[in-house]
């Protein structure tokens, strides 16, 4: 009888589980699903916000200013061996950093395909056309940006909308700079149509930051192309030729007078304001990333605000790690401070008997070379430097919560200059003269009443100075003066020693002669892939392809 | 009638003429008897003359003896070898090993005892023929890598699945330092089996293609209660340190790199002579590290309950300083006879493990890198630093202060019920589950190490609390019928699931170093995350065992699984296999061989799976992230919602041969593995987004094919037998070739990267038709010594540049006269990424393990040794320690870096006037130039990993009985044991066993600061009563 009941249980059990495919099912807590998250214009907004931070982090920790400052010759790293290569032009594809750099700016790309695509794909019947609209351009945003600098470094770049298209066959050839460009461009065209003109969190992009970053593309394109707009076949050929293509010329004029006549944008009063952390997302500010506050422990990592770390040259104006004197202000830049422009220099850079007010506040200020001795023979660089938690009450080791400027007024005021002065020699256009002249007035420097470029070149560099800028700059130009840029390049004197010397204007001289740099030559003027991913994708070396485009192009912007 | 009635006296003995105590003597067919006592004596009163005795005793072959009308008998028992290897542990079930069909290879009780492991693992390698073992790290308390018959799977877990008492335990980890394995207690095992070919492991379906090594414990047996208790201390030490330079040296070359302008020049060198030697930081690092463990078991019953108890402590310091491993266990089994027809058990475990971790990878290499001159403590007694705040931290400062270890705390129970319902017909019901508690602790505390400081004081706790549970269903029926026909057939279903948790805090703001915990900290400067998820697999099997005459044996299996891990429509997976065998000496011919005692031939065919990929692969998510505007997400992966099982397919061709009494027993196997849909996380290149910190994570993909093909061979002997003096040998051999088939991924090809600073570098690649995970990088063909040496005439006898790194030319900052020539290999000119080819490869030829035991009367004397050959190492620690540039400290053979002089001294400094004149072949010259990329991964920094090591000795001393039983005690043993005793090898390394980096398959036998397996001397004790 027993035995029976046993054997009618045990049947039982075994066919009680034969259909269990719900004991197969189990349910993710932690993940939403990207299926069904997207119910509400919050929700769509939170697949924007990690754009302005984790996304960037790599690029930013290093490569802002490793490359846009260091390469360029405003930085001196004989011993930061992610800096030296670049600046002494010695890089090679396995040059630490490189795979670093050219990573961050894809998963740039990456993600924001993945919002783009989730949100067309996605976003339900509750989510207003204007949310969906507003993340779409948003995410465009980021990805023209990270296209601009792709295509300004390697010359080349692989694009694509979305990364499983690409995860069976992601061996393929390079597209052209003037695509990349291109791609860049109709992407910021799409932003400057469908982002808000004013955006209720601050730090979020406007149309107008994307007609700001078009200004600074039309610019590159001005360069990488013969006349009128793009179309595949119009590629400039000559980059000794000293002219660019006046139709972008004009584009990146008519995209820096939107900004200038119709955004809320402002120049703030004193340049030093700029670098505080009290001003994130000050009224200057078209692009920032957005960093948290709080130690690494707390906020983990990828949010974080690392820069401090790196340029920052003693405990006593940083918290823990400083590695900043390995990593200082090159010769070059030194020298070519005004000396009238000392708001500027002061605000950029270290020099010695310099006051800072607001580091070691518990010692009264910090007064470089004074406060602790040794520091004769360099200039620290200050911008991103702000104290330790004494001071501030927001740096920790290798987080201090200062944003990162991408864009700001200052530049689309340059832009403007740029754009107007265009193929001649000299411009005395009012606008111009306007804009770039309240720059200059910002820093107390003379106005001037007409600009040429030598004087476009200053003001950009030295406005800039340790904002990841004048390498663009100087790439920006390769394209029509490629030989002069060659030239420049090889009379910088990069790793120039110098030290205080009080006679001097510039109250510095010059030591000794750099040593460990190679001749500067064309190929110089792009970045090499790395080891890593040519390994991966053979191609990579190969000739650059026509991208196609299928997208209408935007024409009612103007 | 009246017979006549004696009293009848006797000894029983071993065969060593021990006496034997508690030895059954018992009147045939009567309940008349007796046990023997302390000297084995034993005495019989009023027994008939004619009657006949029956002497028997646990594990030798009973005796019965007539009488004949004596009174006094002495008795040698002979030890029942067939009883003793009778059962193997099958999956869901035991076997006769003449039985098997599969390939099955035993590890007993007496092995584990010999080798003083701390984990189980440890006592497989060498020991079984096809199972590969290989420590990760040497830190206590570390994981092994396992691989049973080569490398299946390309996914981070090609690690077998352990079944414990019929409880599935997970031996992978991605972890170096932390071993699911430590909870166990090797003193408990009686014995492992491993499950090697499919025919054998098909049972366990979808968890299997990696092999099964199954557990028992200890049991209960019935008479009279056995105490023993196992103890020993030892002290561990470091076998090698590396030859570093000392202060004098480090100064002089200071003192070059400053003449290059590498570095600046430094006041403290001006007088290298008159510096002191430094401080050595291995010598500081590393300590002589004590080791204790005490074992105590009970083990008893009577006919109808059996038990046993057993407890054990762990004590092992690291020879590292900020390392160690402590383990509390607990463990006890019952079994009751209910009723005639019902068994129930329960069998349950606990265990409680502290390991400090605070010796990481990077307190290794900074030891090697600290400067000498740096020294460990300041003149206040507080640990010091550098004075370059590129230098590593003060690594004994940093183990010493800084509190990083876990705690982990395993409760697991197995219980069952187990009916005959019939004749022959049996149905078992099990339930096990398996509790785990794993605690991290880390708390940085605020420190200043010379100029490196820290003001943030860190604390960060994380629990995981994971449960497992599975519940078994299985009728087994048994019948042999008309003598000849032998039947087992079992039909069974499974279901089980993991279930996990975690949450993780952190703080800052603490205001003092001593109190670590999160609320000692500021809740404003808090954080807490965690996650939770669960995966299941449901599964049903059945197995049919038949044979004839115990000359031909048929097995056959099916199981399906299904997993939670993938998209419904690609759950459901069927494994089945097949296997046969032929017992050639139960045939007429070869029955009562003078030789061969036994000879069966085995052959068998099967399919297993693997699911182990992360969760929810196969759909995309979002993963949260904190922005200055809230909760954030970005896409957390990249879905493949194909993703299915991958399943290898096996075939085993296996002779068991005994000869010459079972003096000599061979066992060898051949195999062809295949594995098929490959699970991969596919390794995207970067420009795919799959770097960074917003990186969404790599898919899951099944990307090709893979083959495994080997030979295993064990031979037992048993050389002497005489006298009381035996010497067994045994010698085991494994020899495993591995290929890719297929790869569907782009290039055919899987490269995997290594990153150390903001430097990564592709170190292994995988593609088709060659094995996996070799190392990939450039070939180094010679130095450049003079200025010919950039010159060589080609075919037309033109003469052209020899090929230098792409966009590097002659120069100073560039190529110069003492940088290394690489191999253009595409012969275009130039050396790029082109240029780099397979360099080496970690897996060995073969691996062999040699045993030898002797004893005699008392003494015993193992000698183990285990051997790899042919394997490659990467030396990765040489890239950072043997570049002449670094500012780091640096091997001494780096001071024999590439002298570059003029040939006409009052000529130019120009590269035609440059040659060497010395220097060390493989250093190259000192440059504050990295165009020619000197210490680029190549084949300099591969070595010849082969090596054989004495793995132990141990000798020891049974007390004669006669002596012990005088102290009321059973059995005492005393014996010394010597680990790690010798390794010769050609590797530089600490090392040359170096597993996996992350339990990654592909990436094998990359040294980097790995933790070297330490030198043990152990003294023990063993006694029972």
């Amino acid at each position: 009888m027993k035995n029976k009941i046993l054997i009618i249980a045990a049947l039982v059990s075994l066919l009680l589980w034969t259909g269990c495919e719900d004991f197969l099912t189990q349910t993710n807590n932690t993940n939403p699903n990207q299926e069904t998250f997207f119910d509400s214009d919050q929700a769509v907004e939170a697949a924007t916000s990690p754009l302005y931070n984790y996304v960037w982090y790599t690029f930013n920790e290093k490569f802002y200013y490793g490359m846009g400052d260091g390469r360029a010759n405003n930085i001196t790293a004989r011993w930061s061996d992610y800096i030296y290569p670049y600046t002494n032009l010695t890089e090679t594809a396995l040059s630490i950093g490189l795979e670093d750099a050219w990573g961050s700016l894809y998963s740039v790309v990456a993600q924001s395909n993945n919002v783009i695509n989730n949100i067309q794909e996605f976003a339900g019947p509750t989510v207003t056309e204007e949310a969906r609209q507003t993340a779409i351009a948003e995410a465009r945003f980021m990805r023209g940006t990270a296209y601009w600098y792709l295509g300004s470094l390697w010359g080349k770049a692989i694009i694509y909308e979305r990364t499983s298209d690409l995860v069976n066959n992601s061996a393929i050839p390079p597209h052209r700079v003037t695509d990349v460009m291109e791609f860049a461009i109709r992407d910021l065209e799409f932003a400057a149509k469908y982002l808000p003109a004013t955006v209720a969190t601050k730090g979020r992009v406007t149309r107008y930051s994307a007609f700001g970053m078009l200004s600074r593309i039309y610019l590159s394109m001005a360069g990488l192309t013969s006349e009128g707009a793009y179309n595949g076949q119009n590629i400039a050929t000559d980059f000794n030729r000293g002219t660019r293509n006046s139709y972008y010329l004009d584009m990146a004029r008519k995209a820096a007078m939107k900004v200038v006549n119709e955004s809320p944008y402002a120049l703030m009063e004193n340049y030093g304001d700029l670098f505080t952390y009290e001003n994130n997302n000050c009224k200057e500010a078209m692009f920032q990333l957005q960093w948290l506050t709080g130690s690494t422990d707390a906020i983990g990592w990828g949010a974080n605000q690392p820069i401090q770390a790196f340029f920052g040259w003693s405990t006593l104006v940083a918290d823990g790690t400083n590695w900043g004197n390995a990593t200082y202000t090159s010769w070059d830049l030194v020298r070519t401070y005004d000396p009238q422009d000392r708001i500027r220099r002061h605000n950029t850079i270290a020099t010695y008997g310099a006051y800072y007010p607001e580091l070691y506040k518990k010692g009264g200020g910090y007064t470089y070379g004074v406060t602790e001795e040794g520091y004769e023979d360099r200039c620290n660089i200050k911008k991103y430097v702000i104290g330790t938690i004494d001071d501030n009450g927001v740096s920790y080791k290798q987080s201090n919560g200062l944003n990162t400027h991408m864009l700001r007024l200052a530049e689309v005021y340059l832009n403007l200059a740029e754009a107007i002065l265009g193929n001649n020699a000299s411009t005395s256009d009012a606008t111009a003269l306007t804009y770039f002249n309240m720059v200059r007035e910002r820093a107390d420097m003379p106005t001037l009443s007409s600009i040429t470029y030598e004087d476009l070149h200053y003001e950009r560099r030295i406005e800039l100075a340790m904002e990841g800028q004048y390498w663009y700059d100087l790439v920006r130009r390769g394209y029509y003066q490629q030989q002069e840029v060659v030239n420049y390049m090889n009379n910088q004197e990069r790793n120039a020693g110098y030290e205080y010397d009080e006679t001097e204007d510039v109250e510095y001289v010059k030591t000794s002669d750099g040593e460990g740099v190679a001749t500067a030559e064309v190929k110089h003027l792009t970045l090499p892939v790395s080891d890593v991913d040519k390994g991966k994708n053979p191609y990579l070396e190969g000739t650059p392809e026509a991208y196609e485009f299928t997208e209408e192009k935007i024409t009612d912007l103007y | 009638m009246f017979a006549q009635n004696v009293t009848v006296t006797g000894t029983v003995s071993d065969n060593r003429g021990e006496p034997l105590i508690g030895v059954t003597v018992q009147i045939q067919g009567t309940s008349t008897g007796t046990v023997t006592d302390m000297d084995g004596n034993f005495s019989l009163p009023n027994v008939p003359l004619d009657a006949t005795v029956e002497i028997s005793y646990v594990g030798m072959r009973t005796q019965t003896i007539p009488l004949n009308g004596r009174s006094l008998l002495r008795v040698v028992l002979e030890e029942d070898t067939e009883l003793l290897e009778e059962l193997v542990v099958v999956g869901y079930g035991q076997m006769r090993r003449s039985d098997l069909t599969g390939s099955v290879v035993s590890v007993s009780e007496d092995a584990i005892k010999k080798s003083i492991p701390t984990s189980i693992d440890q006592v497989l390698q060498g020991r079984a023929a096809g199972v590969q073992i290989q420590a990760n790290s040497g830190t206590p308390g570390a994981s092994s890598a396992i691989r049973i018959r080569g490398i299946n799977s390309l996914n981070a877990t090609s690690q077998p699945i352990f079944v414990i008492d019929g409880v599935i335990v997970d031996s992978s980890t991605d972890s170096e330092s932390s071993n699911p394995l430590s909870s166990i207690n090797p003193s408990d095992i009686v014995s492992m089996d491993v499950l090697k070919d499919a025919s054998a492991t098909a049972i366990y379906g979808a968890r299997a293609s990696n092999g099964v090594i199954m557990i028992t414990t200890r049991r209960g047996q019935s008479g009279e209660a056995l105490i023993s208790y196992d103890g020993y201390i030892g002290t561990q030490s470091m076998p090698k340190h590396l030859e570093m330079m000392n202060l004098q040296e480090y100064a002089r070359h200071h003192n070059d790199r400053s003449d290059f302008s590498i570095v600046e020049k430094s006041s403290a060198f001006v007088r290298p002579d008159m510096l002191g030697p430094g401080t050595d930081w291995q010598e500081e690092l590393y300590q002589k590290a004590l080791m204790t463990s005490h074992n105590l078991s009970i083990t008893g019953g009577n006919e109808k309950t059996t038990y046993a108890i057993s407890a054990g402590f762990l004590d092992q310091e690291g020879i590292a300083l900020g390392s160690g491993f402590r383990r509390l266990s607990l463990r006890g089994s019952m079994d009751n006879q209910v009723k005639s027809w019902l068994k129930a058990g329960i069998n349950f475990s606990l265990s409680d493990s502290k390991q400090e971790v605070g010796a990481d990878n990077d307190i290794i290499m900074n030891a090697l890198r600290q400067q000498p001159m740096v020294a460990v403590y300041g003149p206040d007694g507080t640990f010091d630093g550098p004075e370059d705040v590129w230098m590593p931290v003060n690594p004994v400062g940093m183990a010493s202060i800084r509190e990083n270890y876990n705690k982990r705390h395993n409760f697991r129970f197995n219980t069952y019920l187990d009916a005959t319902l019939a004749d022959g017909l049996t149905f078992k019901t099990e339930l096990s589950t398996d509790y785990n508690q794993g605690s991290f602790y880390y708390f940085e505390p605020s420190y200043r190490f010379g100029v490196l400081t820290n003001n943030t004081r860190t604390s960060r706790r994380t629990k995981n609390d994971t449960k497992y549970w599975s519940w078994r269903n299985f009728l087994t029926y048994n019948k042999v019928l008309a003598d000849q026909h032998n039947v087992n057939a079992m039909l069974g279903q499974e279901m089980s699931e993991s279930q996990w948790e975690n949450l993780v805090g952190s703080a800052t703001g603490f205001l003092s170093n001593t109190t670590h915990d999160l609320s000692a900290g500021d809740a404003s400067k808090s954080s807490g995350t965690g996650s939770s998820g669960a995966s299941s697999i449901s599964s049903f099997f059945g197995r049919i065992f038949y044979s004839f005459d115990d000359r031909y044996l048929l097995t056959a299996t099916l199981r399906r699984d299904g997993s939670s891990k993938f998209a419904p429509g690609n759950r459901w997976g069927w494994f089945p296999s097949l296997a046969a065998a032929w017992r050639v000496t139960g045939e007429n011919f070869l029955k009562d061989h003078e030789v061969i005692d036994t000879m069966k031939f085995r052959f068998g065919w099967g399919g297993t799976g693997n699911q182990n990929v992360e969760n929810w692969a196969y759909m995309a998510l979002l993963s949260p992230r904190t922005t200055p505007w809230g909760t954030g997400v970005l896409t957390g992966n990249t879905a493949n919602p194909d993703l299915r099982w991958e399943t290898t397919y096996s075939t085993n061709l296996g002779l068991d041969l005994n000869l010459w009494q079972n003096r000599v027993e061979f066992i060898a196997d051949v195999y062809y593995k295949k594995t098929t849909d490959l699970l991969l996380q596919l390794p995207l290149p970067a420009y795919l987004g799959s770097s960074g910190q917003g990186a969404a994570s790599n898919p899951w993909a099944n990307v090709g094919e893979l083959e495994n093909k080997g030979i295993e061979m064990t031979l037992n002997t048993v050389n002497i037998d005489n006298s009381g003096f035996q010497w067994r040998s045994n010698f085991v051999f494994s020899l495993n070739r591995n290929k890719v088939l297929s790869l569907d991924t782009d290039n055919s090809s899987i490269e995997k990267v290594y990153r150390v600073g903001s430097e990564t570098n592709i170190v292994t690649r995988t593609t088709v038709d060659q094995p996996i995970g070799q190392f990939w990088g450039y070939r180094v063909i010679g130095r450049f010594e003079k200025a010919e040496d950039f010159y060589y005439k080609d075919a037309n006898g033109n003469v052209q540049q020899v090929a230098l790194p792409e966009g590097v030319s002659i120069g100073e900052n560039g190529s110069y006269i003492g940088d290394y020539i690489f191999e253009d290999l595409n012969k275009d000119g130039k050396i790029d990424n082109n240029d780099a080819t397979f360099i080496g490869n970690p897996e060995p030829k073969f691996s062999y393990g040699i045993g030898n035991s002797f004893s005699w009367k008392g003494f015993d004397l193992n000698i183990f040794l285990a051997g790899s050959y042919g394997n490659d190492v990467l030396n990765y620690n040489r890239r950072f320690i043997e570049d002449p540039r670094a500012n780091n400290n640096l091997l001494k053979t780096v001071l024999d870096y590439a002298k570059v002089d003029r040939i006409d001294p009052n000529g130019p400094d120009d590269f035609r006037n440059l040659h060497l004149v010395g220097g060390d072949r493989r250093i190259p010259r000192l440059s504050a130039s990295t165009s020619n990329g000197n210490n680029r991964v190549s084949d300099l920094y591969i070595e010849d990993g082969s090596f054989l090591r004495i793995q132990n000795i141990s000798f020891g001393y049974t007390l004669p009985k006669r002596w012990v039983s005088k102290l009321a005690l059973d059995n005492v043993r005393l014996y010394t044991n010597l680990q790690n005793v010798y390794t010769w090898t050609k590797y530089r390394g600490y090392d040359p066993e170096i597993g996996y980096m992350y339990g990654d398959a592909l990436m094998s036998g990359l040294d980097y600061g790995r933790y070297p397996s330490p030198r043990i001397y152990t003294f023990g004790i063993n006694l029972s009563f």
